[in-house]
């Protein structure tokens, strides 16, 4: 089933000072789905997060949120969540809570995560794994139409990186239109309903898991990585 | 669309609660009373009264003041900027101008209670130390007051309030927080030396002449403070000493440097690509 985008980028370029890091991008990013974003480091995966998010304007092309008019449109986990110290896990989700004109329950969101136990621990006794939970948490603040996740597994053991994706695809399946960028292709692969396949600032393909693999006769997302990235990497490196 | 107001409160209460859990602002607090202290105590104006103590207070606190401003501000805006906080504040519709009105009421409230509680511990001192007629609350000039320390007591508030804006404002345009403190404390020694220096300067090359020092001296923060010091603390009880500044001018220039780096830093932020 195709579901009309919440979330558009068409033919977004971007470039710092002469360095062109996004050239021509269409992204388009619908509710129920996660849409994941993959391609090597350097690729201009985040710089796309950022344009999306609007934090950073594009040389060209433009963004398009359709969505509900909310307090929140979007929701947002930064690569490196950060928080104040000081505060427990409970203090920092009330206070993004607070900054909404809606209720939020901060117990409730902790528990989506797998927090509530830590709910009064401080946020500098936090392990990493656990602050970038908290970090997913807050990203989840205000139920937002679209949640954009920057890297959700990295620094994460196989277990929390699970339980991480699974909080996304819960939230998609609650009709959360979800934007994913990650490394980790094997939960790619078992977590997103469409996959965007970045390299050198463009995009080279996109489809959903199933769609990538057959049209590039592969068994995994992987493969496919192998196929679309590696390998025409390898060709050009040989003809330079 | 989100009340303005309860972000406000939100980001006020977090910047409070985050100052009153770090111990360095505690102790920064303490070294300042105690730096007063000393100060007063060594200066010999507590055992006389309030102004001889003005007197002996108000070189220092030139200095001490932009210092503590550096030391409670520095980090406000360019910790959130390097940690994404800001990107993620950005999410919850936060306006540029509720955030830096609320990162600058939090800090100012911890240099406020900083500087008033050492400047009250001095008030203390030389009501037990000093003689019996400066506890006299005067009605004309020629008497040393309480009252005219509570003057200097807000005049020191009112410089120390436009320093915060001006540290507030380095901080959104540091890129780092090393450069932050850099940038914050050269910012500040150079408003606060750099004004008077100029002024200096001016009157040695002619540009500057007696018709317009006084404007001059009101545009500069430390000037303005020294002067309406003197005017309003100083020279009330000297009879015939006025004339050193001008009062309304100096006044308007602090508050102009408080408006105008809160101003400058709203504008710079809601620019800056986070």
């Amino acid at each position: 089933m195709t579901t009309d985008p919440i979330l558009v980028g068409e033919g977004i370029a971007h470039e710092f000072g002469d360095l062109s890091v996004l050239e021509g991008v269409d992204i388009p990013v619908a509710p129920g789905e996660v849409t994941a974003i993959v391609g090597p480091n350097g690729t201009g995966k985040t710089t796309l997060l950022r344009i999306l998010l609007g934090h950073l304007s594009p040389t060209d092309g433009e963004v398009r949120y359709m969505g509900p008019d909310v307090d929140r449109p979007i929701g947002y986990l930064p690569q490196q969540p950060s928080f104040r110290p000081q505060f427990t896990a409970a203090e920092t989700i009330a206070f993004y809570a607070a900054l909404l004109d809606e209720p939020a329950e901060t117990e409730a969101a902790l528990r989506r995560v797998g927090l509530a136990d830590a709910a009064d621990r401080r946020v500098e006794a936090l392990s990493g794994g656990m602050r970038r939970l908290l970090g997913i948490a807050q990203s989840l603040v205000g139920e937002p139409p679209v949640a954009v996740f920057d890297e959700p597994a990295s620094g994460l053991d196989p277990s929390m990186a699970t339980n991480a994706f699974e909080t996304l695809a819960d939230r998609a399946a609650d009709g959360t239109a979800v934007l994913v960028s990650s490394h980790d292709l094997s939960l790619v692969d078992r977590f997103a309903d469409r996959v965007v396949f970045l390299n050198r600032g463009s995009v080279v393909v996109s489809g959903s898991p199933a769609e990538l693999a057959d049209s590039t006769n592969s068994e995994t997302l992987w493969e496919v990585y192998e196929s679309v990235i590696r390998e025409p990497a390898a060709r050009r490196e040989v003809e330079a | 669309m989100t009340d303005a107001r309860s972000q406000f409160r939100a980001l006020v209460g977090r910047e409070l609660r985050t100052v009153a859990r770090t111990r360095i602002y505690a102790l920064l607090a303490v070294g300042v009373a105690g730096l007063l202290f000393a100060l007063t105590a060594g200066g010999g104006g507590a055992q006389t009264g309030y102004l001889p103590a003005v007197v002996d207070l108000l070189l220092p606190l030139e200095l001490l003041v932009p210092l503590v401003a550096v030391a409670v501000g520095y980090r406000s805006v360019v910790d959130d900027l390097e940690r994404g906080e800001l990107a993620v504040l950005e999410t919850y519709n936060v306006p540029t101008w509720v955030y830096v009105a609320a990162i600058y009421v939090g800090r100012a409230a911890v240099l406020s209670a900083t500087l008033l509680g050492g400047l009250l511990l001095v008030g203390l001192v030389i009501v037990v130390a000093a003689g019996p007629d400066t506890t006299v609350y005067a009605t004309h000039s020629g008497v040393d007051s309480p009252i005219l320390w509570g003057r200097f007591m807000v005049l020191t508030l009112l410089f120390g309030l436009a320093m915060e804006a001006l540290v507030v404002l380095l901080s959104v345009v540091a890129r780092s927080v090393r450069a932050a403190i850099v940038l914050a404390t050269g910012g500040v020694l150079l408003a606060a030396a750099g004004g008077d220096a100029l002024i200096v300067l001016g009157l040695a090359d002619g540009w500057l002449t007696e018709s317009n020092l006084l404007s001059a001296l009101a545009v500069a923060p430390n000037s303005a403070y020294r002067g309406l010091v003197f005017e309003t603390v100083i020279g009330v009880a000297s009879a015939g000493e006025g004339g050193s500044a001008a009062p309304l001018w100096s006044l308007l220039g602090l508050v102009g440097w408080l408006v105008g780096s809160l101003a400058a830093a709203t504008l710079l932020l809601s620019r800056r690509q986070l």
